[in-house]
């Protein structure tokens, strides 16, 4: 019996291998991705390896490392002496001030197997003096070939000339980048040791110079092999890439986890359509166990075929993509072909479908024998839930209130230092996870009422509006099966979107502190601006806009009744810099009183020195420099610094009333045009109002501005796009589910078709319907996933705002209405071609 | 037994002219109906009967325009249903024609009233207020109306399903043996409002069924024998029917 029955079951399905795999499509998927990781991870090991931009691969033996102390120039003297050595480079590397910036000046061969540039104009540097940049340094400095500028660096106490001979290629261009063979570094800059040596052995001497070296350089000095040293750092990099891939993972396994809920939900709809067949072996005499088996075994052959299509789908384009890409000139690597995550992965999709099958195998194994005598041929599913569901639906609810509001408690309070946001965090993705498994528990109770509000517009849309909302209503625990998994997805999704919005306005917000402008020009401390380079900078409207003069006095005290307040034995940074004149600080956050007030007599404070001094907006305090006093009343407290790192900002008559400097101390300036053209004509124009002037820098601000919003875009960018592997898998599982749906339904259909519903009437209705989903699974997720995220963004303790981007997240609910809608198209298709007289399955 | 001709089809509300449907090809083809040429008059009550395979249901399907026949024409009311576009025959289908299933063939989803108003809310139309009244009333579904079949016996999901037919004035209404899956007084109850629609409405009720019983309710028989017509009889009593169709399974 039990053979017959497993073989009933097993041919059943592998005679409609279509449904098979529509049933386990989103594990198909789920291998895909899973399979589709393991390959990327070996693609990016990979192409990390086989383009190291560190040591050359022409270097044979590398002598000393960055941890010990430097080689003598007598070791390198005496390596290159050793018989058998071709080439013997020292690497060093040394930060120069030239006029108007910095470069980082480089020793390197410049030709040959050790050179890690390249020269692409002009001629390489040969004697002391001589320096080659690359092209953005010659765009950012002015330094182009020829030039001739003066520099202090290395041991030099006092400047010497520089002159630029040469351009050349380097694989990371900071535009501070400049190079010289080892020997001019060493002489220009009177260094007495090198970093390390890297060298080149005769053919076939290397072991025999390995010997000799070794003996040539004290013994603490590491000889490695070339190889040795490229495998060191490729495996670092490969470190990197498996961190990188072990967050990956973990986004990965909640795609997996979604795949197992829409295989669930999809087994309990193929079980359901075959009711009256079981009913039928149970009434012929086939045991609950018997039928337990049978579906469990079906269970694992759908998840073997589908995990076997889906890594081999992933294989292929695994195989196929990198010589795409490289066509287009991309530096990517081909990836192994790593059988035994192969395997690994085929084995857990079956295991997982196994497990996804078990509740719906013996849920369809109680059904009694007397279904098999009804007439209806699919049995109405149940609406509501049983006790035991509403029970630890309500358990779960708890739990995640009570974890929530733990997580509440410790939300750090405005001001409160040394903040730990670990255990907090933890305890709200504690408290989602549970809310979440309570959605899943409680889903099919919230369908009615989600549709009852979503579904009003499409009721008042006619008769099939109705139709597609009563579809979806009439079988709610479907809905909520499909819908949560689609929830799952928003959740993750809205929470990206508005903890991404939150860090911007975090860091839009330290940006504008640490770069208000584009640019700024000052020198060390008592270093002043002549009155000449302001002017020549405001002349220069060109290329600079917003030139703003400042004056920054780093010892200023706050004292009340002669007593210093605060803990700065020093005093604190005091500027008299215009807030009004710089776009950026217009709209400083505020934590007390307000910038309005602000003016002669008045001052803001940043939040650490209101705190260390004891004031609040409104004290009155005095301000103390050089025995010159002056009281002014604070008029706000900033939530964080002041601009420029600024503790005080004072206005400045009261900045001169304490004896602050005649002279400005630095100015701010924007580029007057956009993009890297306009920043470079800045620099340059900057580069020519400072002039001789000595102890001037210019600092390009805008870089690191640009620098942290390329990471901070990124960041959010990955995260969404390994979030969506999530909302991919939700889809899937609304498109099969409705594949399903139509077959078991195509009776309704065939009465539809049959009392005037048009072919196009039809796949409208069944599109809609699958749009349904993705309503209600994006109403679920929007209702998740802000509260948590506003929470989590809370618990981080960045003082951030609570944004809620309304655009991005009717979005995303857009975006996902679409996509579920989409997801119906081709199921709703076919049913709409089949005649009615087929649907209605009479015969003739 | 009165064999009389077929009124002109130009009369009759729907008709049949040389109807030929194939199933299948080749060797295996199946000729279900074979040059059928039959008319149903206004406000008339006719029953299809035949035994398994003898085309009858195939005849209903063509005339009814679900199906398509392989030549030979169906008029509806004087308009040709031939060779139409499945746009025009779902047209005709929502607006010109009612339809009573054995299965009843209700939606889950929709309560009784929505069901009853389906095919008038496809069309975008209003139901007649009265005659919903009236059907509601005839039909005893007064209590019934806010209940999904799920909460309806059989007998009362049929009458919810006659009073859908019935409620947008079609002008014929097609029965697939309706009283199938019903108890006997149920069935009773389904075929004495056909019979009343037919006469108190002046609805014509074209009805397929294989239980002399039930085609006794008719004013007319139409005998069908391997896809041809076998038989005609008016105003039939069973024990007629019975005996007509004892000479037909003679006769093969």
């Amino acid at each position: 019996m039990r053979a017959t029955v497993l073989r009933t079951q097993v041919s059943a399905a592998a005679r409609r291998p279509g449904r098979l795999i529509l049933t386990g499509l989103a594990i198909l998927v789920a291998s895909f991705v899973v399979f589709g990781t393991v390959l990327a991870q070996d693609i990016t090991e990979r192409t990390a390896r086989d383009n190291l931009s560190g040591t050359p691969a022409g270097t044979d033996l590398v002598i000393g490392d960055p941890e010990q102390p430097p080689l003598a120039l007598t070791e390198l003297r005496d390596v290159r002496a050793v018989p058998g050595v071709a080439e013997a480079v020292g690497r060093v590397a040394i930060g120069v001030s030239v006029a108007g910036g910095y470069v980082n000046l480089e020793a390197d061969p410049g030709v040959g197997p050790l050179a890690t540039v390249r020269l692409v104009q002009g001629r390489y540097p040969e004697r002391p003096g001589e320096i080659a940049v690359s092209p953005r340094t010659v765009e950012r400095l002015g330094l182009t070939v020829g030039t001739v500028t003066t520099g202090t660096g290395g041991d030099l106490s006092t400047g010497a000339p520089l002159t630029v001979t040469g351009v050349v290629d380097t694989p990371v261009d900071g535009g501070t980048n400049a190079y010289a063979p080892d020997d001019a570094v060493i002489a220009w800059g009177h260094l007495s040791g090198v970093e390390r040596i890297d060298l080149r052995a005769a053919p076939g001497a290397v072991q025999a110079v390995r010997q000799r070296v070794s003996a040539a350089v004290p013994a603490d000095q590491p000889v490695r092999s070339g190889a040795e040293v490229r495998d060191a750092e490729a495996d670092a990099a490969a470190e990197q890439v498996g961190k990188l891939f072990a967050l990956v993972g973990m986004f990965v396994a909640i795609a997996v986890a979604a795949a197992a809920l829409v295989v669930t939900s999809t087994f309990r709809i193929v079980f359901a359509q075959r009711m009256q067949h079981l009913a039928l072996l149970r009434a012929v005499g086939a045991g609950r166990s018997t039928l337990v088996g049978a579906l469990t075994a079906e269970g694992a052959l759908t998840g073997l075929v589908a995990g076997v299509v889906g890594v081999a789908a992933a294989l292929a384009v695994g195989q196929a993509l990198p010589p795409i890409l490289r066509a287009f000139g991309a530096v990517v690597s081909s990836p192994g072909l790593p059988l035994g995550a192969a395997v690994a992965v085929v084995l857990g999709a079956v295991v997982l479908t196994v497990v996804a099958v078990l509740a719906p195998a013996f849920s369809a194994a109680r059904v009694s024998p007397l279904e098999a005598l009804r007439a209806a041929s699919v049995t109405a599913g149940r609406r509501g839930i049983g006790a035991s569901r509403l029970v630890s639906g309500a358990l779960l609810i708890i739990g995640a209130l009570l974890a929530g509001v733990a997580a509440v408690r410790r939300m750090p309070t405005p001001g409160q230092e040394s903040y730990d946001p670990t255990t907090g965090l933890l305890l709200l993705v504690a408290s989602g996870a549970l809310a979440f498994l309570a959605l899943v528990a409680l889903g099919p109770l919230l369908v009615r009422p989600v549709l009852a509000v979503a579904g009003w517009p499409l009721r008042q849309l006619g008769a099939l509006g109705r139709l597609a909302v009563g579809g979806i209503g009439g079988t709610p625990r479907r809905a909520s099966a499909v819908s949560v998994v689609v929830a799952l997805g928003v959740t993750l999704i809205s929470g990206v979107v508005i903890g991404g919005a939150s860090m911007r306005v975090v860091a839009d917000r330290d940006m504008a502190l640490s770069a208000p402008a584009d640019y700024e020009v000052a020198g060390e401390a008592g270093t002043t601006l002549p009155v000449a380079v302001l002017a020549r900078a405001r002349a220069e409207s060109g290329a600079l806009t917003r030139v703003v003069p400042y004056r920054m006095v780093n010892d200023v005290a706050l004292l009340r009744g002669g007593e210093r307040l605060g803990g700065a034995e020093a005093g604190y940074s005091t500027t008299d810099l215009d807030l009004s004149a710089l776009p950026t600080l217009a709209d400083l956050a505020v934590a007390q009183g307000s910038l309005a007030d602000r003016g002669p007599g008045r001052v803001v404070l940043g939040d650490w020195v209101a705190r260390t001094a004891g004031l609040r907006a409104g004290d009155t305090v005095t301000l103390g420099h050089d025995r010159s006093t002056v009281d002014v009343r604070v008029a706000a407290i900033l939530p964080d610094r002041g601009p420029l790192y600024a503790g005080i900002l004072a206005d400045r008559a009261d900045l001169d009333r304490i004896g602050g400097p005649t002279a400005y101390t630095g100015l701010l300036a924007d580029a007057a045009r956009a993009g890297e053209d306009g920043r470079a004509a800045g620099v340059r124009a900057l580069r020519q109002a400072v002039g001789t002037t000595a102890g001037l820098h210019i600092s390009v601000l805008a870089d690191e501005r640009d620098r942290n919003d390329a990471v901070l875009n990124a960041l959010v960018w990955i995260t969404a796009g390994l979030v969506s592997l999530t909302v991919l898998i939700a889809v899937v599982g609304v498109g099969s589910t409705t594949a399903l749906s139509v077959v078991e339904r195509v009776r309704e259909s065939g009465l539809l078709r049959a009392v005037g519903l048009s072919r196009t009437g039809l796949r409208a209705m069944l599109t809609v319907e699958s749009g349904l989903y993705g309503v209600i699974g994006a109403t679920f997720g929007l209702l998740l996933g802000v509260p948590y995220a506003w929470l989590a963004v809370r618990a981080l303790g960045l003082n951030a705002p609570l944004s809620l981007p309304v655009l991005p997240l009717v979005g995303l609910f857009a975006a996902l209405v679409g996509l579920t809608a989409l997801a119906g198209v081709l199921p709703a298709r076919r049913a709409s071609r089949v005649s009615p007289v087929t649907a209605l399955g009479v015969e003739g | 037994m009165t064999t009389h001709a077929s009124p002109p089809t130009g009369q009759a509300a729907v008709a049949a002219v040389d109807l030929v449907k194939v199933y299948g090809s080749g060797d295996t083809a199946v000729r279900a109906l074979d040059g059928v040429s039959v008319g149903f008059g206004r406000a008339g009550f006719t029953a299809i009967m035949g035994s398994s395979g003898s085309g009858k249901s195939t005849l209903m399907h063509c005339l009814a325009g679900l199906d398509t026949a392989t030549s030979g024409r169906v008029l509806l009311g004087g308009t040709e249903l031939t060779g139409q576009s499945d746009r025009t025959l779902t047209r005709a289908r929502r607006d010109r024609i009612g339809f009573v299933f054995q299965s009843f063939n209700l939606l889950p989803q929709l309560t009784a009233a929505q069901n009853i108003t389906l095919p008038l809310d496809l069309a975008g139309r209003e139901p007649d207020r009265e005659l919903f009244a009236h059907l509601v009333d005839v039909l005893g579904l007064g209590q019934r109306l806010g209940h999904r079949p799920s909460e309806l016996s059989g007998g009362q999901q049929q009458r919810v399903a006659l009073a859908r037919a019935l409620v947008s004035r079609p002008e014929v209404v097609f029965a697939d043996e309706p009283t199938g899956n019903l108890d006997s007084r149920s069935g009773a109850e389904v075929l004495g409002i056909l019979r009343d629609s037919v006469r108190d409405l002046g609805q014509t009720v074209v009805m397929v069924t294989h239980d002399p019983v039930a085609a006794a309710y008719a004013d007319r028989v139409v005998l069908l024998a391997d896809g041809r017509i076998a038989g005609d009889i008016a105003a039939p009593d069973q024990g007629a029917i019975t005996e007509a169709l004892r000479s037909l399974a003679v006769a093969a």
